[in-house]
Parts: structure tokens; C-alpha cells; sequence
């Protein structure tokens, strides 16, 4: 397919790919239910939140900025659905689907406001509205929690849909956003814009990148992807309280600098960010396969983390020296 | 496209300041079609505020600027692209992650449809490439590419964006003269296009081998647009500082005493092989030669900053170990690297701060430091060096170049070396700045202090160094005395390695 092809990934998410079939296959052989199809199953469900979110953030971690406020929006959008879902027996999976975006995309204008808009640093700026936003889940939740009965059934229904036996719908959307991300952050100026500024802040106004309108709609989008992936934590746990996905930001930041996405921007795609969300999900999976106490997983994450990082160091040292031997011999 | 001598611009009485500050006070300017235009001043002196203008990056408070008989608009830099007005910065404003072809276009992408239509980029950018003489490739990265390649990516952009009217702001300051000649011809070739290039430079030399017109600012104001041929290089310097600068080379006779620093067969295969010199108390040696020839490279090794493979470096007789700044300094070696503003300073530091940073032994009381001390240190120094600042602690980002490079001297005089090693010490600095800083090495080596200079300024090496070492692709090719030392002879060792006669 051309669409496809026009993706063609670059040796970074090929040589990721790799490691993450490498990875699956290593679990599979420990356990070997691993590489059934519930296996799979299981593993694009409990990788569809976090890639939804890693999706949301690469565009501004590529930006040079971060956005840290993402987990308290799903916690907030979680919450905020449920409750109308609630208090409306009548509200069906449309109504979840519209209210969560626009709950995310309320953070992520206010978001791009400050970042975009005073210029401060979007770590403090998200910092900031990561608990505020959490304030906020715990003063309007009062310590009230919805499960599986007070939801909307046709939104839960969705969130048990499997096409083939392997492919929930809730990571066949993930994979969907990931193409169309995908192709835009390389086909469109708007893309390559955010990876100008990444790259060089102070010349993309030099240049005439209209900095302002691009910064403050990443900060919109990746608000209306945690909105989005509020609703998907309802569809795969149906049931909420106020500390729903408290403190996993990070954990997606890491999975899209183990994807390749350089934390310093300019560098790094989508695709990538979602095979990082996958191959954190599988180690973990793989070493629950191996017996390892769960409380291992931090530390092994962490662990993971500094072996993306270092192998970006290397890889970039690598690539400088033959730069400088392609120079020197350019010179003789 | 404009015909040859049309006036393309003109700036009357352009005014702007910067809160209480005035930085233009009534600057004129008038460009044509089909011409080189150089921009002189002092640092300070107002030519960077004004590109700015020109850039869309500030808007002026007074006077009029007309482009053709349009009047200029104002407010951000895509307008001025749109107004067909281009500025290559002194630091290029690549993007070292992207492409080639990318950075080419950014901001303006070809687009067919709602997508960008990459074919086109690259096949237009290696066009351009071709027509600017260097065919780089366009799918290629920026990070890597040297200063002068990044250089002719910026003018491809120009091109690209259709512009009229070309700025450049230092375009030479860090070329080698090779790579000067190259972007030479294509400055000659824009003007033959019927295109305006404005530039800013420090080396008259190169200013009155190129230019037509040459307008002199100072103080925020024009003093001077001539044509070439009705001006001259005496007559420029006076009206960029104000008055006749009697010397710019203040060279004076010292004796020279015992050999401080000795190299010997010093090698390290990736950029140099069997560099072997002297440097003796009250002298000063420069090491010549193309950038990328492997000066700084040595500079650096004999400091310690970067390891050699063989050979030895002596201080005073003694063997220096090999990759430790620490110790160099111990045995009273300064370095002052090119780059001041990534190497050789705090930037966001107070002067007061970065002039002590390497004193602070002398500066203590039971370990912890006497302000006192240190406010005496750099009051000592700025009437030393006449170093211009404010408050003490004010950051050194806030000065001007000048007093940033005499900061730095400062900084290193303080520590009183045996061996002054100075780099490129006057690269973007102005004429008077220029001849203050010879001036204070000269003074230093008349106090007994050995100099190693490192400098791809001709004129400064043969107008300030006793010796003279020329180096070619990382080989020591010539040395020649003051006395035989002549820019013929330096441009051949350090373009072919023979020595001429």
C-alpha cells in the first residue's frame, strides 16, 4: 500500500521492532501462552492507554517540551464520564467519546496558553497542572466511585469488542491514530514544523515557523489524546475513583524515549513512540512469565529507560565520528 | 526582478531603542540592485540592530525605510521573507536534525496537495546546491556539516524564497580562506543576478577586496556611504572609531629569554603528526594556517584537553603530562580557547565571577571566598584591560564582544601564566577592541611571558608574532622568522606545504 510504504520506518524503528519481536518471542518461550492469541490480546490491551498517550506527547517531547499533566487528565476524564454516565442512564459510548476529548482538550488549551502563550517552561507549566488537575479529580469525585453498573453498557461492550481473536478495538484505534500521527508529523508542514522547533528553538522564529499556533495545538492535541484515553481507561477497567492513573506519566514519557524520541527534540517519530509503549508492556509481561515479584517492575522500567538513553549516546557518538571521518577524508 | 542600480532600499533617519537605551539614533542606508554593500562599525555600534529591523525580529520607534517605492513592513520575520528580504546569520540557524532539502524550504514547504512534496524540495535544493558550486546532498543530514557548508545551505534558502535583498551578518568570521574565496564567488554571482547583498564585517581586507559601497556606522548613526574607490582603509577606521588609530599592531621589541614551552614529535593521527617547536620567555610564536589545519587541535593537546598519541610537551624542562588541564594550569599555562562564549565564559556568570573563576586559591579565607577579594580582583583588571561594565556582578552575556574576549584575558592574566596560549583571540571583535587586545598581548609578552597565538588573521600574525609556524593538514610545513615572514609565503606553506621563495 502506498499509504504504507510513505511510512517506510526509518533504521531506528526497524532495529526497535526487532528488539520487541526478539522480547516477545524470549517471553513466549518461558511462557508460552504468551504468543497466543489471548496473549497478544492481552498485550495490546494493556498497552492501548499508554500508547494512546505516548502517541499525544511525542509530537511535544519532539518540540523540545514535555507535558506531565497528561495522567491527571485521564484520571479527570475518567472520572468526569463516569459520572455523567451515572447520573444519565440514558448516555451511550457517543456521548463518552465526546465528553472526554473536550474535558482534555480544556486542559491542554489552558496548557498551551501558559507554554505557548507567557512563554514558561512546559516542565513547570504541566507540573503545575498535573496537581491542580488532580486537585480538582478529588474535590469534585468527594471520594465517590463508579463501577461496571453505573456505565453506559454499549461503552464497556466496546471495550470487550476483538476482531480476529487478537486485535481489541481499543489498540486497532491506537494503531489507526498512529498512522494518520504518523503521516502527518512526516507529510505535513505542521509536522516538520514541531520538528524545526524542536531542533533549534530560537531559529524556528527566525525562520518565520509560526511557533505560537504550532506549540499550543500540540498542547491541545496531546490534551484531547488523554481526554481520549480517559474514556479507554473506563472501557478496559469499568470502575474509577479519584487516584485513577495517579503518577503514570512518567511512565509514558519513558516509553517514548525508549521509542526513540529524543528528549531533547527534533528527533524521533510516532511509530516508535508506540512500539516503546509495546516493549515496555512486554518486559513486564515477560517477567511476570518468569516468576520475577512485581515489585521488580519500577526498577526494571528505570533500568530499560537508561539502556534507550544510552543507546542513543551511542549511536550518536557513532554517527558523529563518521561524520568527522567523512569530513576529514572530504578534505584530503 | 530589479534592474541593475534600481534602489532597493532605503532607510532614512531609522530610530530605535531598547528601554532606556538608544541603540539607532538616525541610520541611512541605501541599497541597490546588483550591488555589495558592506556595513562597518564598532561592536556596539548599531549594524546588528539594524538587520534585525530588516528581519522582522524588531520593529523600529522612528524614521522611514521604503523598499523600491513600497513602504517596508514591520513585525516578524515571515513578513520580511515575504518582503523578499533574507538574513544569514553569523551563527547559522540550521536545523541539525533535518535535512538538507528540509532545512532548505522550512517555513515554506513545496506542498502538493495537503502533503509536502519532498521530490521537489530535493530536486530544487540540489539545484541550488549546483548553482552555488558545492554539491552537497540534499537528503543528508544538517548536524555534521561544517560552518562554511551550513553557510551555503543558508544561501540556498535565500535563493529559494526568491529574495531580493540578502543580509549577512559576519559571513567570514569563522571560514578559512579557501572557503572565503568560495563564498566570494557566490556574492560575486548574486550581485550578478541583479540581487543586494548587505554584509557585516570585521576584515577590511575583505570588505574593500569585495564590496561597492561601503557605509560606516557608529554610535547608532551613519557617519559615511561611499563608493569603494572613493574611500580608503585609513579613512574607514576613522570613522568607525571616531578618530586615527595610530597602531593596530602595537608590536614592540622584548628580550626574549630562556624556552618555556617545548614540543616535541607531538602526534595524534586524527589531526596532527610530528608538530615539534619552541616557545621562549618575552616571545610570541603564532601558529598559522588554514582553519581545519590542526592548530587549535594542538593548542588543546598541549593544555590537556584532548589526549596525543606520542610524543612529549615540556614546561620549563619538565615533562607536562599529557591530558590534564588541572595540572597545565599548575605549571602556569593560560589557554584561551576561539569560542568565548561556549569555552571561555560563564555567560549568565557575573564579570566579577568569571574573572576570579580561575584565582579563586588567591581569592580564599579558610576555604571559603572573601568577596572583598574578589571585587578588588576584578576592579584591578577592569582598569587594567578597560574592561566596560556596569555593575561588577552584571552577567557577561550582557557585554560586547570586545569586553567579553578582554573578560576572558582578564580571567587568565589573573592567574599570572608563564605560557599565554591565546586562540583566535580578536575573531568578531572591532578594529579599536582589535588593537587593545594586541596591545595587552604584546604587554604580556614584554612582562616575560611566553605566547603561543593561534590566528587565520594574516595580517595580525605577521603584524604581532616574532616567529611564525605554518601548519597544513595537520603538518608542521614552515617556520619563518619576523623578519622573512611575508602573507605570500604564510598563503603557500598553508595552502601547497612548499616553501616558497
Amino acid at each position: 500500500m502506498n499509504f504504507l510504504r510513505r511510512l517506510k520506518p526509518s533504521s531506528r524503528e526497524a532495529s526497535l521492532a526487532l528488539i520487541l519481536i526478539v522480547a516477545v518471542g524470549g517471553t513466549g518461550l518461558i511462557n508460552p501462552r504468551f504468543l497466543t492469541g489471548d496473549g497478544t490480546r492481552d498485550l495490546f490491551t494493556s498497552t492501548s492507554v499508554v500508547a494512546l498517550l505516548a502517541i499525544g506527547i511525542a509530537p511535544i517531547v519532539i518540540m523540545r517540551h514535555i507535558d506531565l499533566s497528561i495522567s491527571s487528565t485521564v484520571g479527570l476524564t475518567a472520572w468526569v464520564v463516569a459520572d455523567f454516565c451515572a447520573k444519565n442512564p440514558d448516555f451511550t459510548w457517543v456521548q463518552c467519546f465526546i465528553i472526554g476529548p473536550v474535558i482534555g482538550i480544556a486542559v491542554g488549551i489552558l496548557n498551551g496558553l501558559l507554554v505557548a502563550g507567557l512563554r514558561l517552561p512546559s516542565l513547570v507549566v504541566t507540573l503545575g497542572t498535573l496537581y491542580i488537575v488532580r486537585g480538582v479529580v478529588y474535590v469534585v469525585s468527594n471520594s465517590v466511585d463508579y463501577n461496571a453498573q453505573e456505565m453506559p453498557p454499549s461503552l464497556l461492550d466496546l471495550g470487550q469488542k476483538v476482531f480476529f481473536g487478537v486485535m481489541p478495538l481499543t489498540f486497532l484505534l491506537v494503531i489507526i491514530a498512529m498512522l494518520l500521527m504518523g503521516f502527518f508529523m512526516k507529510y505535513t508542514k505542521a509536522g516538520r514544523d514541531a520538528y524545526a522547533i524542536g531542533s533549534n528553538p530560537p531559529a524556528a522564529d527566525l525562520v518565520g515557523i509560526k511557533v505560537f499556533r504550532r506549540t499550543f495545538l500540540a498542547f491541545v492535541f496531546s490534551g484531547f489524546m488523554a481526554g481520549l484515553a480517559g474514556v479507554f481507561y473506563l472501557m478496559r477497567f469499568a470502575q474509577v475513583d479519584s487516584t485513577a492513573f495517579y503518577g503514570q506519566e512518567l511512565a509514558v514519557v519513558a516509553a517514548v524515549v525508549i521509542g526513540g524520541v529524543t528528549i531533547m527534540g527534533g528527533s524521533g517519530t510516532v511509530v516508535g513512540a508506540v512500539i516503546g509503549a509495546l516493549l515496555v508492556q512486554t518486559i513486564q509481561g515477560g517477567l511476570a512469565a518468569l516468576g520475577v515479584d512485581a515489585f521488580w517492575k519500577a526498577a526494571v522500567n528505570g533500568l530499560l529507560l537508561i539502556i534507550a538513553i544510552y543507546a542513543d549516546r551511542v549511536l550518536a557518538v557513532r554517527s558523529e565520528k563518521s561524520l568527522l571521518a567523512q569530513r576529514i577524508k572530504e578534505r584530503v | 526582478m530589479a534592474n541593475k542600480g534600481e534602489l532597493l532600499l532605503e532607510m532614512n533617519k531609522v530610530a530605535k531603542r531598547f528601554g532606556g537605551a538608544i541603540a539607532l539614533k538616525g541610520t541611512d542606508l541605501k541599497i541597490r540592485a546588483g550591488e555589495i554593500h558592506a556595513l562597518l562599525g564598532e561592536n556596539g555600534a548599531g549594524k546588528s540592530t539594524m538587520l534585525k529591523i530588516l528581519a522582522g525580529v524588531h520593529d523600529n520607534d522612528g524614521g522611514t525605510i521604503k523598499l523600491g517605492s513600497k513602504d517596508f513592513l514591520t513585525g516578524s520575520p515571515q513578513q520580511s521573507i515575504a518582503q523578499g528580504i533574507a538574513v544569514i546569520y553569523q551563527e547559522p540557524s540550521l536545523f541539525l536534525d533535518l535535512s538538507l532539502a528540509e532545512n532548505v524550504f522550512i517555513g515554506r514547504q513545496p506542498k502538493k496537495g495537503a502533503v509536502i512534496d519532498w521530490k521537489f524540495a530535493q530536486t530544487e535544493s540540489a539545484r541550488l546546491f549546483k548553482e552555488l558550486g558545492v554539491e552537497l546532498d540534499p537528503k543528508r543530514q544538517a548536524r555534521g556539516l561544517s560552518i562554511a557548508d551550513q553557510q551555503v545551505v543558508e544561501i540556498a534558502k535565500a535563493l529559494s524564497m526568491n529574495a531580493n535583498i540578502i543580509l549577512m551578518d559576519e559571513p567570514t568570521a569563522a571560514l578559512s580562506a579557501s572557503e572565503v574565496e568560495r563564498l566570494m564567488t557566490v556574492m560575486k554571482s548574486l550581485k550578478a543576478a541583479n540581487k543586494a547583498v548587505i554584509f557585516v564585517s570585521h576584515r577590511l581586507d575583505e570588505v574593500f577586496a569585495i564590496s561597492d559601497y561601503i557605509t560606516v556606522m557608529r554610535d547608532g548613526a551613519t557617519v559615511s556611504e561611499n563608493p569603494v574607490g572613493d574611500t580608503n582603509l585609513q579613512k574607514v577606521i576613522k570613522d568607525m572609531v571616531g578618530r586615527e588609530l595610530t597602531d593596530l599592531f602595537p608590536k614592540t621589541e622584548h628580550k626574549i629569554g630562556e624556552v618555556v614551552l617545548e614540543v616535541n614529535d607531538l602526534t595524534n593521527p586524527a589531526y596532527f603528526r610530528n608538530i615539534s617547536f619552541k616557545v621562549k620567555k618575552g616571545e610570541i610564536v603564532a601558529l598559522a594556517g588554514l582553519v581545519g589545519s590542526g592548530r587549535s587541535e594542538v593548542a588543546r593537546a598541549i593544555f590537556g584537553i584532548d589526549k596525543y598519541e606520542s610524543g612529549a610537551v615540556k614546561v620549563k624542562g619538565e615533562i607536562l603530562p599529557a591530558g590534564s588541564p588541572v595540572l597545565a594550569m599548575k605549571r602556569k599555562i593560560a589557554f584561551i580557547p576561539e569560542d568565548r562564549r561556549q569555552q571561555g565564559l560563564f555567560m549568565v556568570a557575573g564579570v566579577n565571577r568569571n574573572i576570579s573563576m580561575e584565582s579563586f586559591d588567591s581569592l580564599t579565607d579558610r576555604g571559603l571566598i572573601n568577596f572583598k577579594k574578589e571585587k578588588s580582583l576584578t576592579d584591578i583588571w577592569r582598569d587594567k584591560l578597560s574592561i566596560k561594565f556596569v555593575n561588577q556582578a552584571d552577567p557577561v552575556d550582557r557585554l560586547s564582544g570586545g569586553n567579553q574576549q578582554k573578560t576572558v584575558l582578564a580571567k587568565w592574566l589573573a592567574t599570572d601564566p608563564d605560557l599565554l596560549i591565546v586562540d583566535e583571540p580578536t575573531r568578531g571583535i572591532d578594529v579599536a577592541t582589535k588593537a587593545e587586545v594586541h596591545r595587552l598581548v604584546d604587554k604580556a609578552a614584554g612582562e616575560g611571558k611566553a605566547v603561543l597565538m593561534i590566528s587565520s588573521e594574516l595580517p595580525e600574525v605577521l603584524g604581532m608574532a616574532d616567529r611564525i609556524i605554518v601548519m597544513r593538514e595537520g603538518r608542521q610545513v614552515a617556520e619563518l622568522s619576523r623578519a622573512e615572514a611575508t602573507q605570500e609565503k604564510i598563503i603557500a606553506a598553508a595552502t601547497t606545504g612548499k616553501k616558497s621563495a
